[in-house]
């Protein structure tokens, strides 16, 4: 059976199992890939040409099991049930058949037609593990073909065997699990009311209400289909009365039971091949020294690298702005058009100066960081730490993403899968010196003050960040669930999957914060050209002036920074009317920390809370406002005192 | 015993999982039931996580200490 339209073909997977890498392999060159940052954290919809057909290739986020409640997961599943697909591509990590076969006996009891890829050959056979694909095509009664997507062995063959399944359009069929779990299954089968929304089949349908979380669609299924609820509740608690256990459990028992006969039968592990480099590198990144020992040593590379590639770009890509600038300033004279004119180069400059030097690098790196598979072990290092903020390992990567720029850091908070965890993610990432903050600390601490003040300087807004998260946590009642996060095995990090993370998160970023940087920037142009700055000087005045202790020039960039934050520098130039070598002369070593300090806690930027609202709500964007005020007073009064 | 008190480098058999239904349902999700054999294979300073290893499908885990004293297991002497 063919059909008209474009085929739209799903890829789906346990995390790390190399879907992306094959999914690149068979859309990357050819797709025109787009993102979507609102609906998943990674989602890409590509429409590619294999040898004359059309394919609509849908990539989704890696997940354990169809029955989550990991939020980034739950993307996956109103994909696949809202949008039927005509194809599901089921990539499974070979070198951990037996997990892998849980989630792809769930797809076979969906019952879409599919493809299974084992994927990852090499590793199972490097780990000494010998599969039988024959075998397991047989026992499973879909294709399975097997693979290594980073070599781009057996993808040919996988994309046959994914076009005659289409032609065919076969469904695969389930196993049947224990006798009386069957029953209770086709219990609930029978009391689904006639036009109850059927997910591929009412079996499926069936086993997914009994074994999900609460009910499928909560209270809602009450009102509609009260009979159906009921036996779902009775069904639920037969098999927990007589298996001794809740019947999501027994459910998943009987799949990973099955998952586990399957990979027996199907496949047998050599005398003692272990991995040993594997197992050996991993026990010295790991070790309970040496581990910190090389953490720390890759955290300094990466920000050496970074600075060192950003700075000199930055200036690279400033000079030209500048110019214009300077053109048009003769062109346009002094009126309101030079004032907007200026006011969107700065802008554009600015989101320009910021993302190419400093977030692209990060980005590549910590893409980089996360193929080789080295950010989950960084996660377990530093669980002991997050635990005293009141979190854990799995807050680090977006910690880590929030010193390049808080806006993606923020969106990768959707990895966390408690609402706990996230919000107080989320809530600190506006803390952590973003590039913009950073490039600030360089040029007035450590250029002023030397090297030492600004690590100095790191190091207590790194405690200041803990001590923020510490109190927090005080009144968030509910705990955090605590760690559990797959260690992957480390593999040598593909540049063509690196280089796409970097673009997808370079593209996601664009898209939200340049019109933001842009509109801030023009905002700040119209208050100088209305002089409005010099009234909200005045108004600020006492707390300035009298507050801080610092220039009366310098209320609006203080206050209005947050606007253009990757700008403050300049525009405190400008306000105190000096250029940067002369700064000195007109204020003083205490009012240049105090500046600092303030600017690094003030509102991040406009972007960023924009960010905040999106992901977590108003009443959090608008706590982490507050709190960021509060806390910039403080500490930068607190400076004064001290200093 | 939780497995914050079990040996290192020995079969563990997973005798029950504890705690509330989403960090079961995780755990199983990811692999780890009742009656799993698993293996630590390391832990972090300062009351770190520990690592696990499922010996069937090979896959580590590394499990806050809160989690892990949720995991009952015992001992599992091989046959030799």
């Amino acid at each position: 059976m063919s059909r008209p339209e474009v085929p739209a073909v799903i890829f789906i997977g346990q995390p790390n199992g190399g879907k992306s890498t094959l999914f690149n392999s068979i859309a990357g060159p050819k797709a025109e890939t787009s993102n979507f940052p609102g609906t998943s954290i990674k989602h890409t919809h590509s429409r590619v040409n294999i040898e004359g057909r059309l394919l609509d290739v849908i990539d989704l986020p890696g997940t354990y099991s169809l029955c989550t409640t990991d939020p980034a997961e739950q993307i996956v599943l109103s994909h696949l049930f809202a949008e039927r697909p005509d194809l599901v591509v089921n990539v499974v990590d070979a070198s951990t058949l037996s997990r892998g076969l849980e989630l792809t006996l769930e797809l076979v009891e969906l019952g879409y037609p599919m493809v299974v890829a084992l994927n990852m050959m090499d590793v199972a056979e490097r780990k000494g593990v010998q599969i039988d694909t024959a075998a397991v095509e047989r026992l499973l009664g879909v294709p399975v073909v097997a693979t290594i997507a980073a070599h781009g062995r057996g993808v040919k063959e996988l994309l046959d065997r994914a076009f005659a399944a289409l032609e065919k359009g076969q469904n695969a069929r389930a196993r049947r699990f224990s006798d009386d779990v069957e029953e209770q299954v086709a219990e609930v089968e029978k009391s689904l009311p006639a036009g109850f929304p059927i997910v591929s089949n009412p079996r499926f349908t069936a086993v997914k209400l009994i074994e999900t979380a609460g009910h499928a669609c909560g209270d809602f299924l009450g009102e509609v289909a009260p009979g159906l609820k009921a036996a779902v509740d009775r069904v639920r608690r037969t098999i927990e009365e007589r298996r001794g256990a809740p019947a999501y459990e027994v459910i998943s028992a009987e799949r990973h039971h099955q998952a586990m006969k399957l990979a027996e039968e199907t496949s047998r592990v050599l005398h003692g091949q272990r991995l040993t480099w594997d197992k050996r590198v991993d026990a010295v990144l790991m070790h309970p020294v040496l581990g910190y020992v090389i953490l720390a040593a890759v955290f300094l590379a990466f920000f050496f690298i970074i600075f060192k590639v950003g700075s000199p770009l930055e200036s690279l890509l400033l000079g030209p702005f500048n110019k214009l600038k300077a053109v048009l300033a003769v062109r346009l004279g002094d009126g309101l058009v030079f004032y907007l004119a200026e006011g969107l180069i700065q802008g554009v400059g600015g989101g320009v100066a910021i993302v190419l030097p400093y977030f692209l690098p990060l980005l590549f790196l910590m893409a980089a960081l996360e193929d080789l598979g080295y950010l989950a072990r960084a996660g377990f290092l530093l669980d002991a730490f997050m635990h005293r903020i009141g979190l854990h390992g799995k807050s680090v990567s977006p910690f880590i993403l929030g010193f390049g720029c808080n806006v993606p850091a923020i969106v990768a908070t959707r990895i966390l899968e408690s609402h706990r965890d996230r919000i107080l993610t989320s809530v600190l990432i506006p803390f952590i010196p973003c590039s913009a903050r950073t490039t600030i600390i360089l040029a007035l601490v450590a250029f002023y003050l030397g090297p030492l003040w600004a690590m100095g300087f790191y190091a207590a807004n790194i405690l200041i960040v803990a001590v923020i998260g510490w109190i927090i946590s005080l009144f968030l009642k509910e705990p955090s669930p605590g760690l559990i996060l797959e260690i992957p095995s480390l593999k040598a990090p593909r540049i063509v999957s690196i280089l796409r993370k970097t673009w997808m998160q370079v593209y996601a970023f664009v898209k939200f914060a340049w019109p933001i940087l842009i509109g801030g920037s023009l905002v700040l142009s119209l208050l100088s050209y209305f002089r409005a700055d010099r009234w909200i000087n005045d108004v600020l005045a006492p707390l300035v002036v009298k507050g801080l202790g610092l220039p009366h020039e310098l209320g609006v960039t203080l206050v209005f920074g947050f606007l253009r934050k990757e700008l403050s520098l300049i525009m405190m130039l400008q306000a105190l009317g000096v250029d940067y070598q002369n700064l000195m002369t007109v204020i003083s070593r205490e009012q240049l920390v105090v500046f600092t300090v303030f600017i690094s806690f003030f509102i991040p930027c406009l972007s960023t809370c924009a960010i905040l609202w999106k992901e977590i709500g108003r009443k959090w964007a608008l706590v982490s406002t507050g709190l960021s005020i509060t806390v910039a007073l403080a500490l930068s009064w607190l400076v004064r005192l001290v200093l | 015993m939780t497995l914050l008190d079990a040996p290192h480098n020995t079969p563990l058999r997973i005798v029950d999982l504890a705690g509330g239904e989403s960090v079961r349902r995780r755990l199983m999700a990811m692999g780890f039931h009742k009656d799993d054999l698993v293996e630590l294979d390391g832990q972090a300073i300062l009351r770190g996580p520990v690592l696990v290893r499922s010996c069937r499908s090979d896959t580590t885990v590394a499990l806050g200490r809160g989690v892990a004293q949720k995991v009952l297991v015992e001992p599992v002497h091989e046959p030799s």
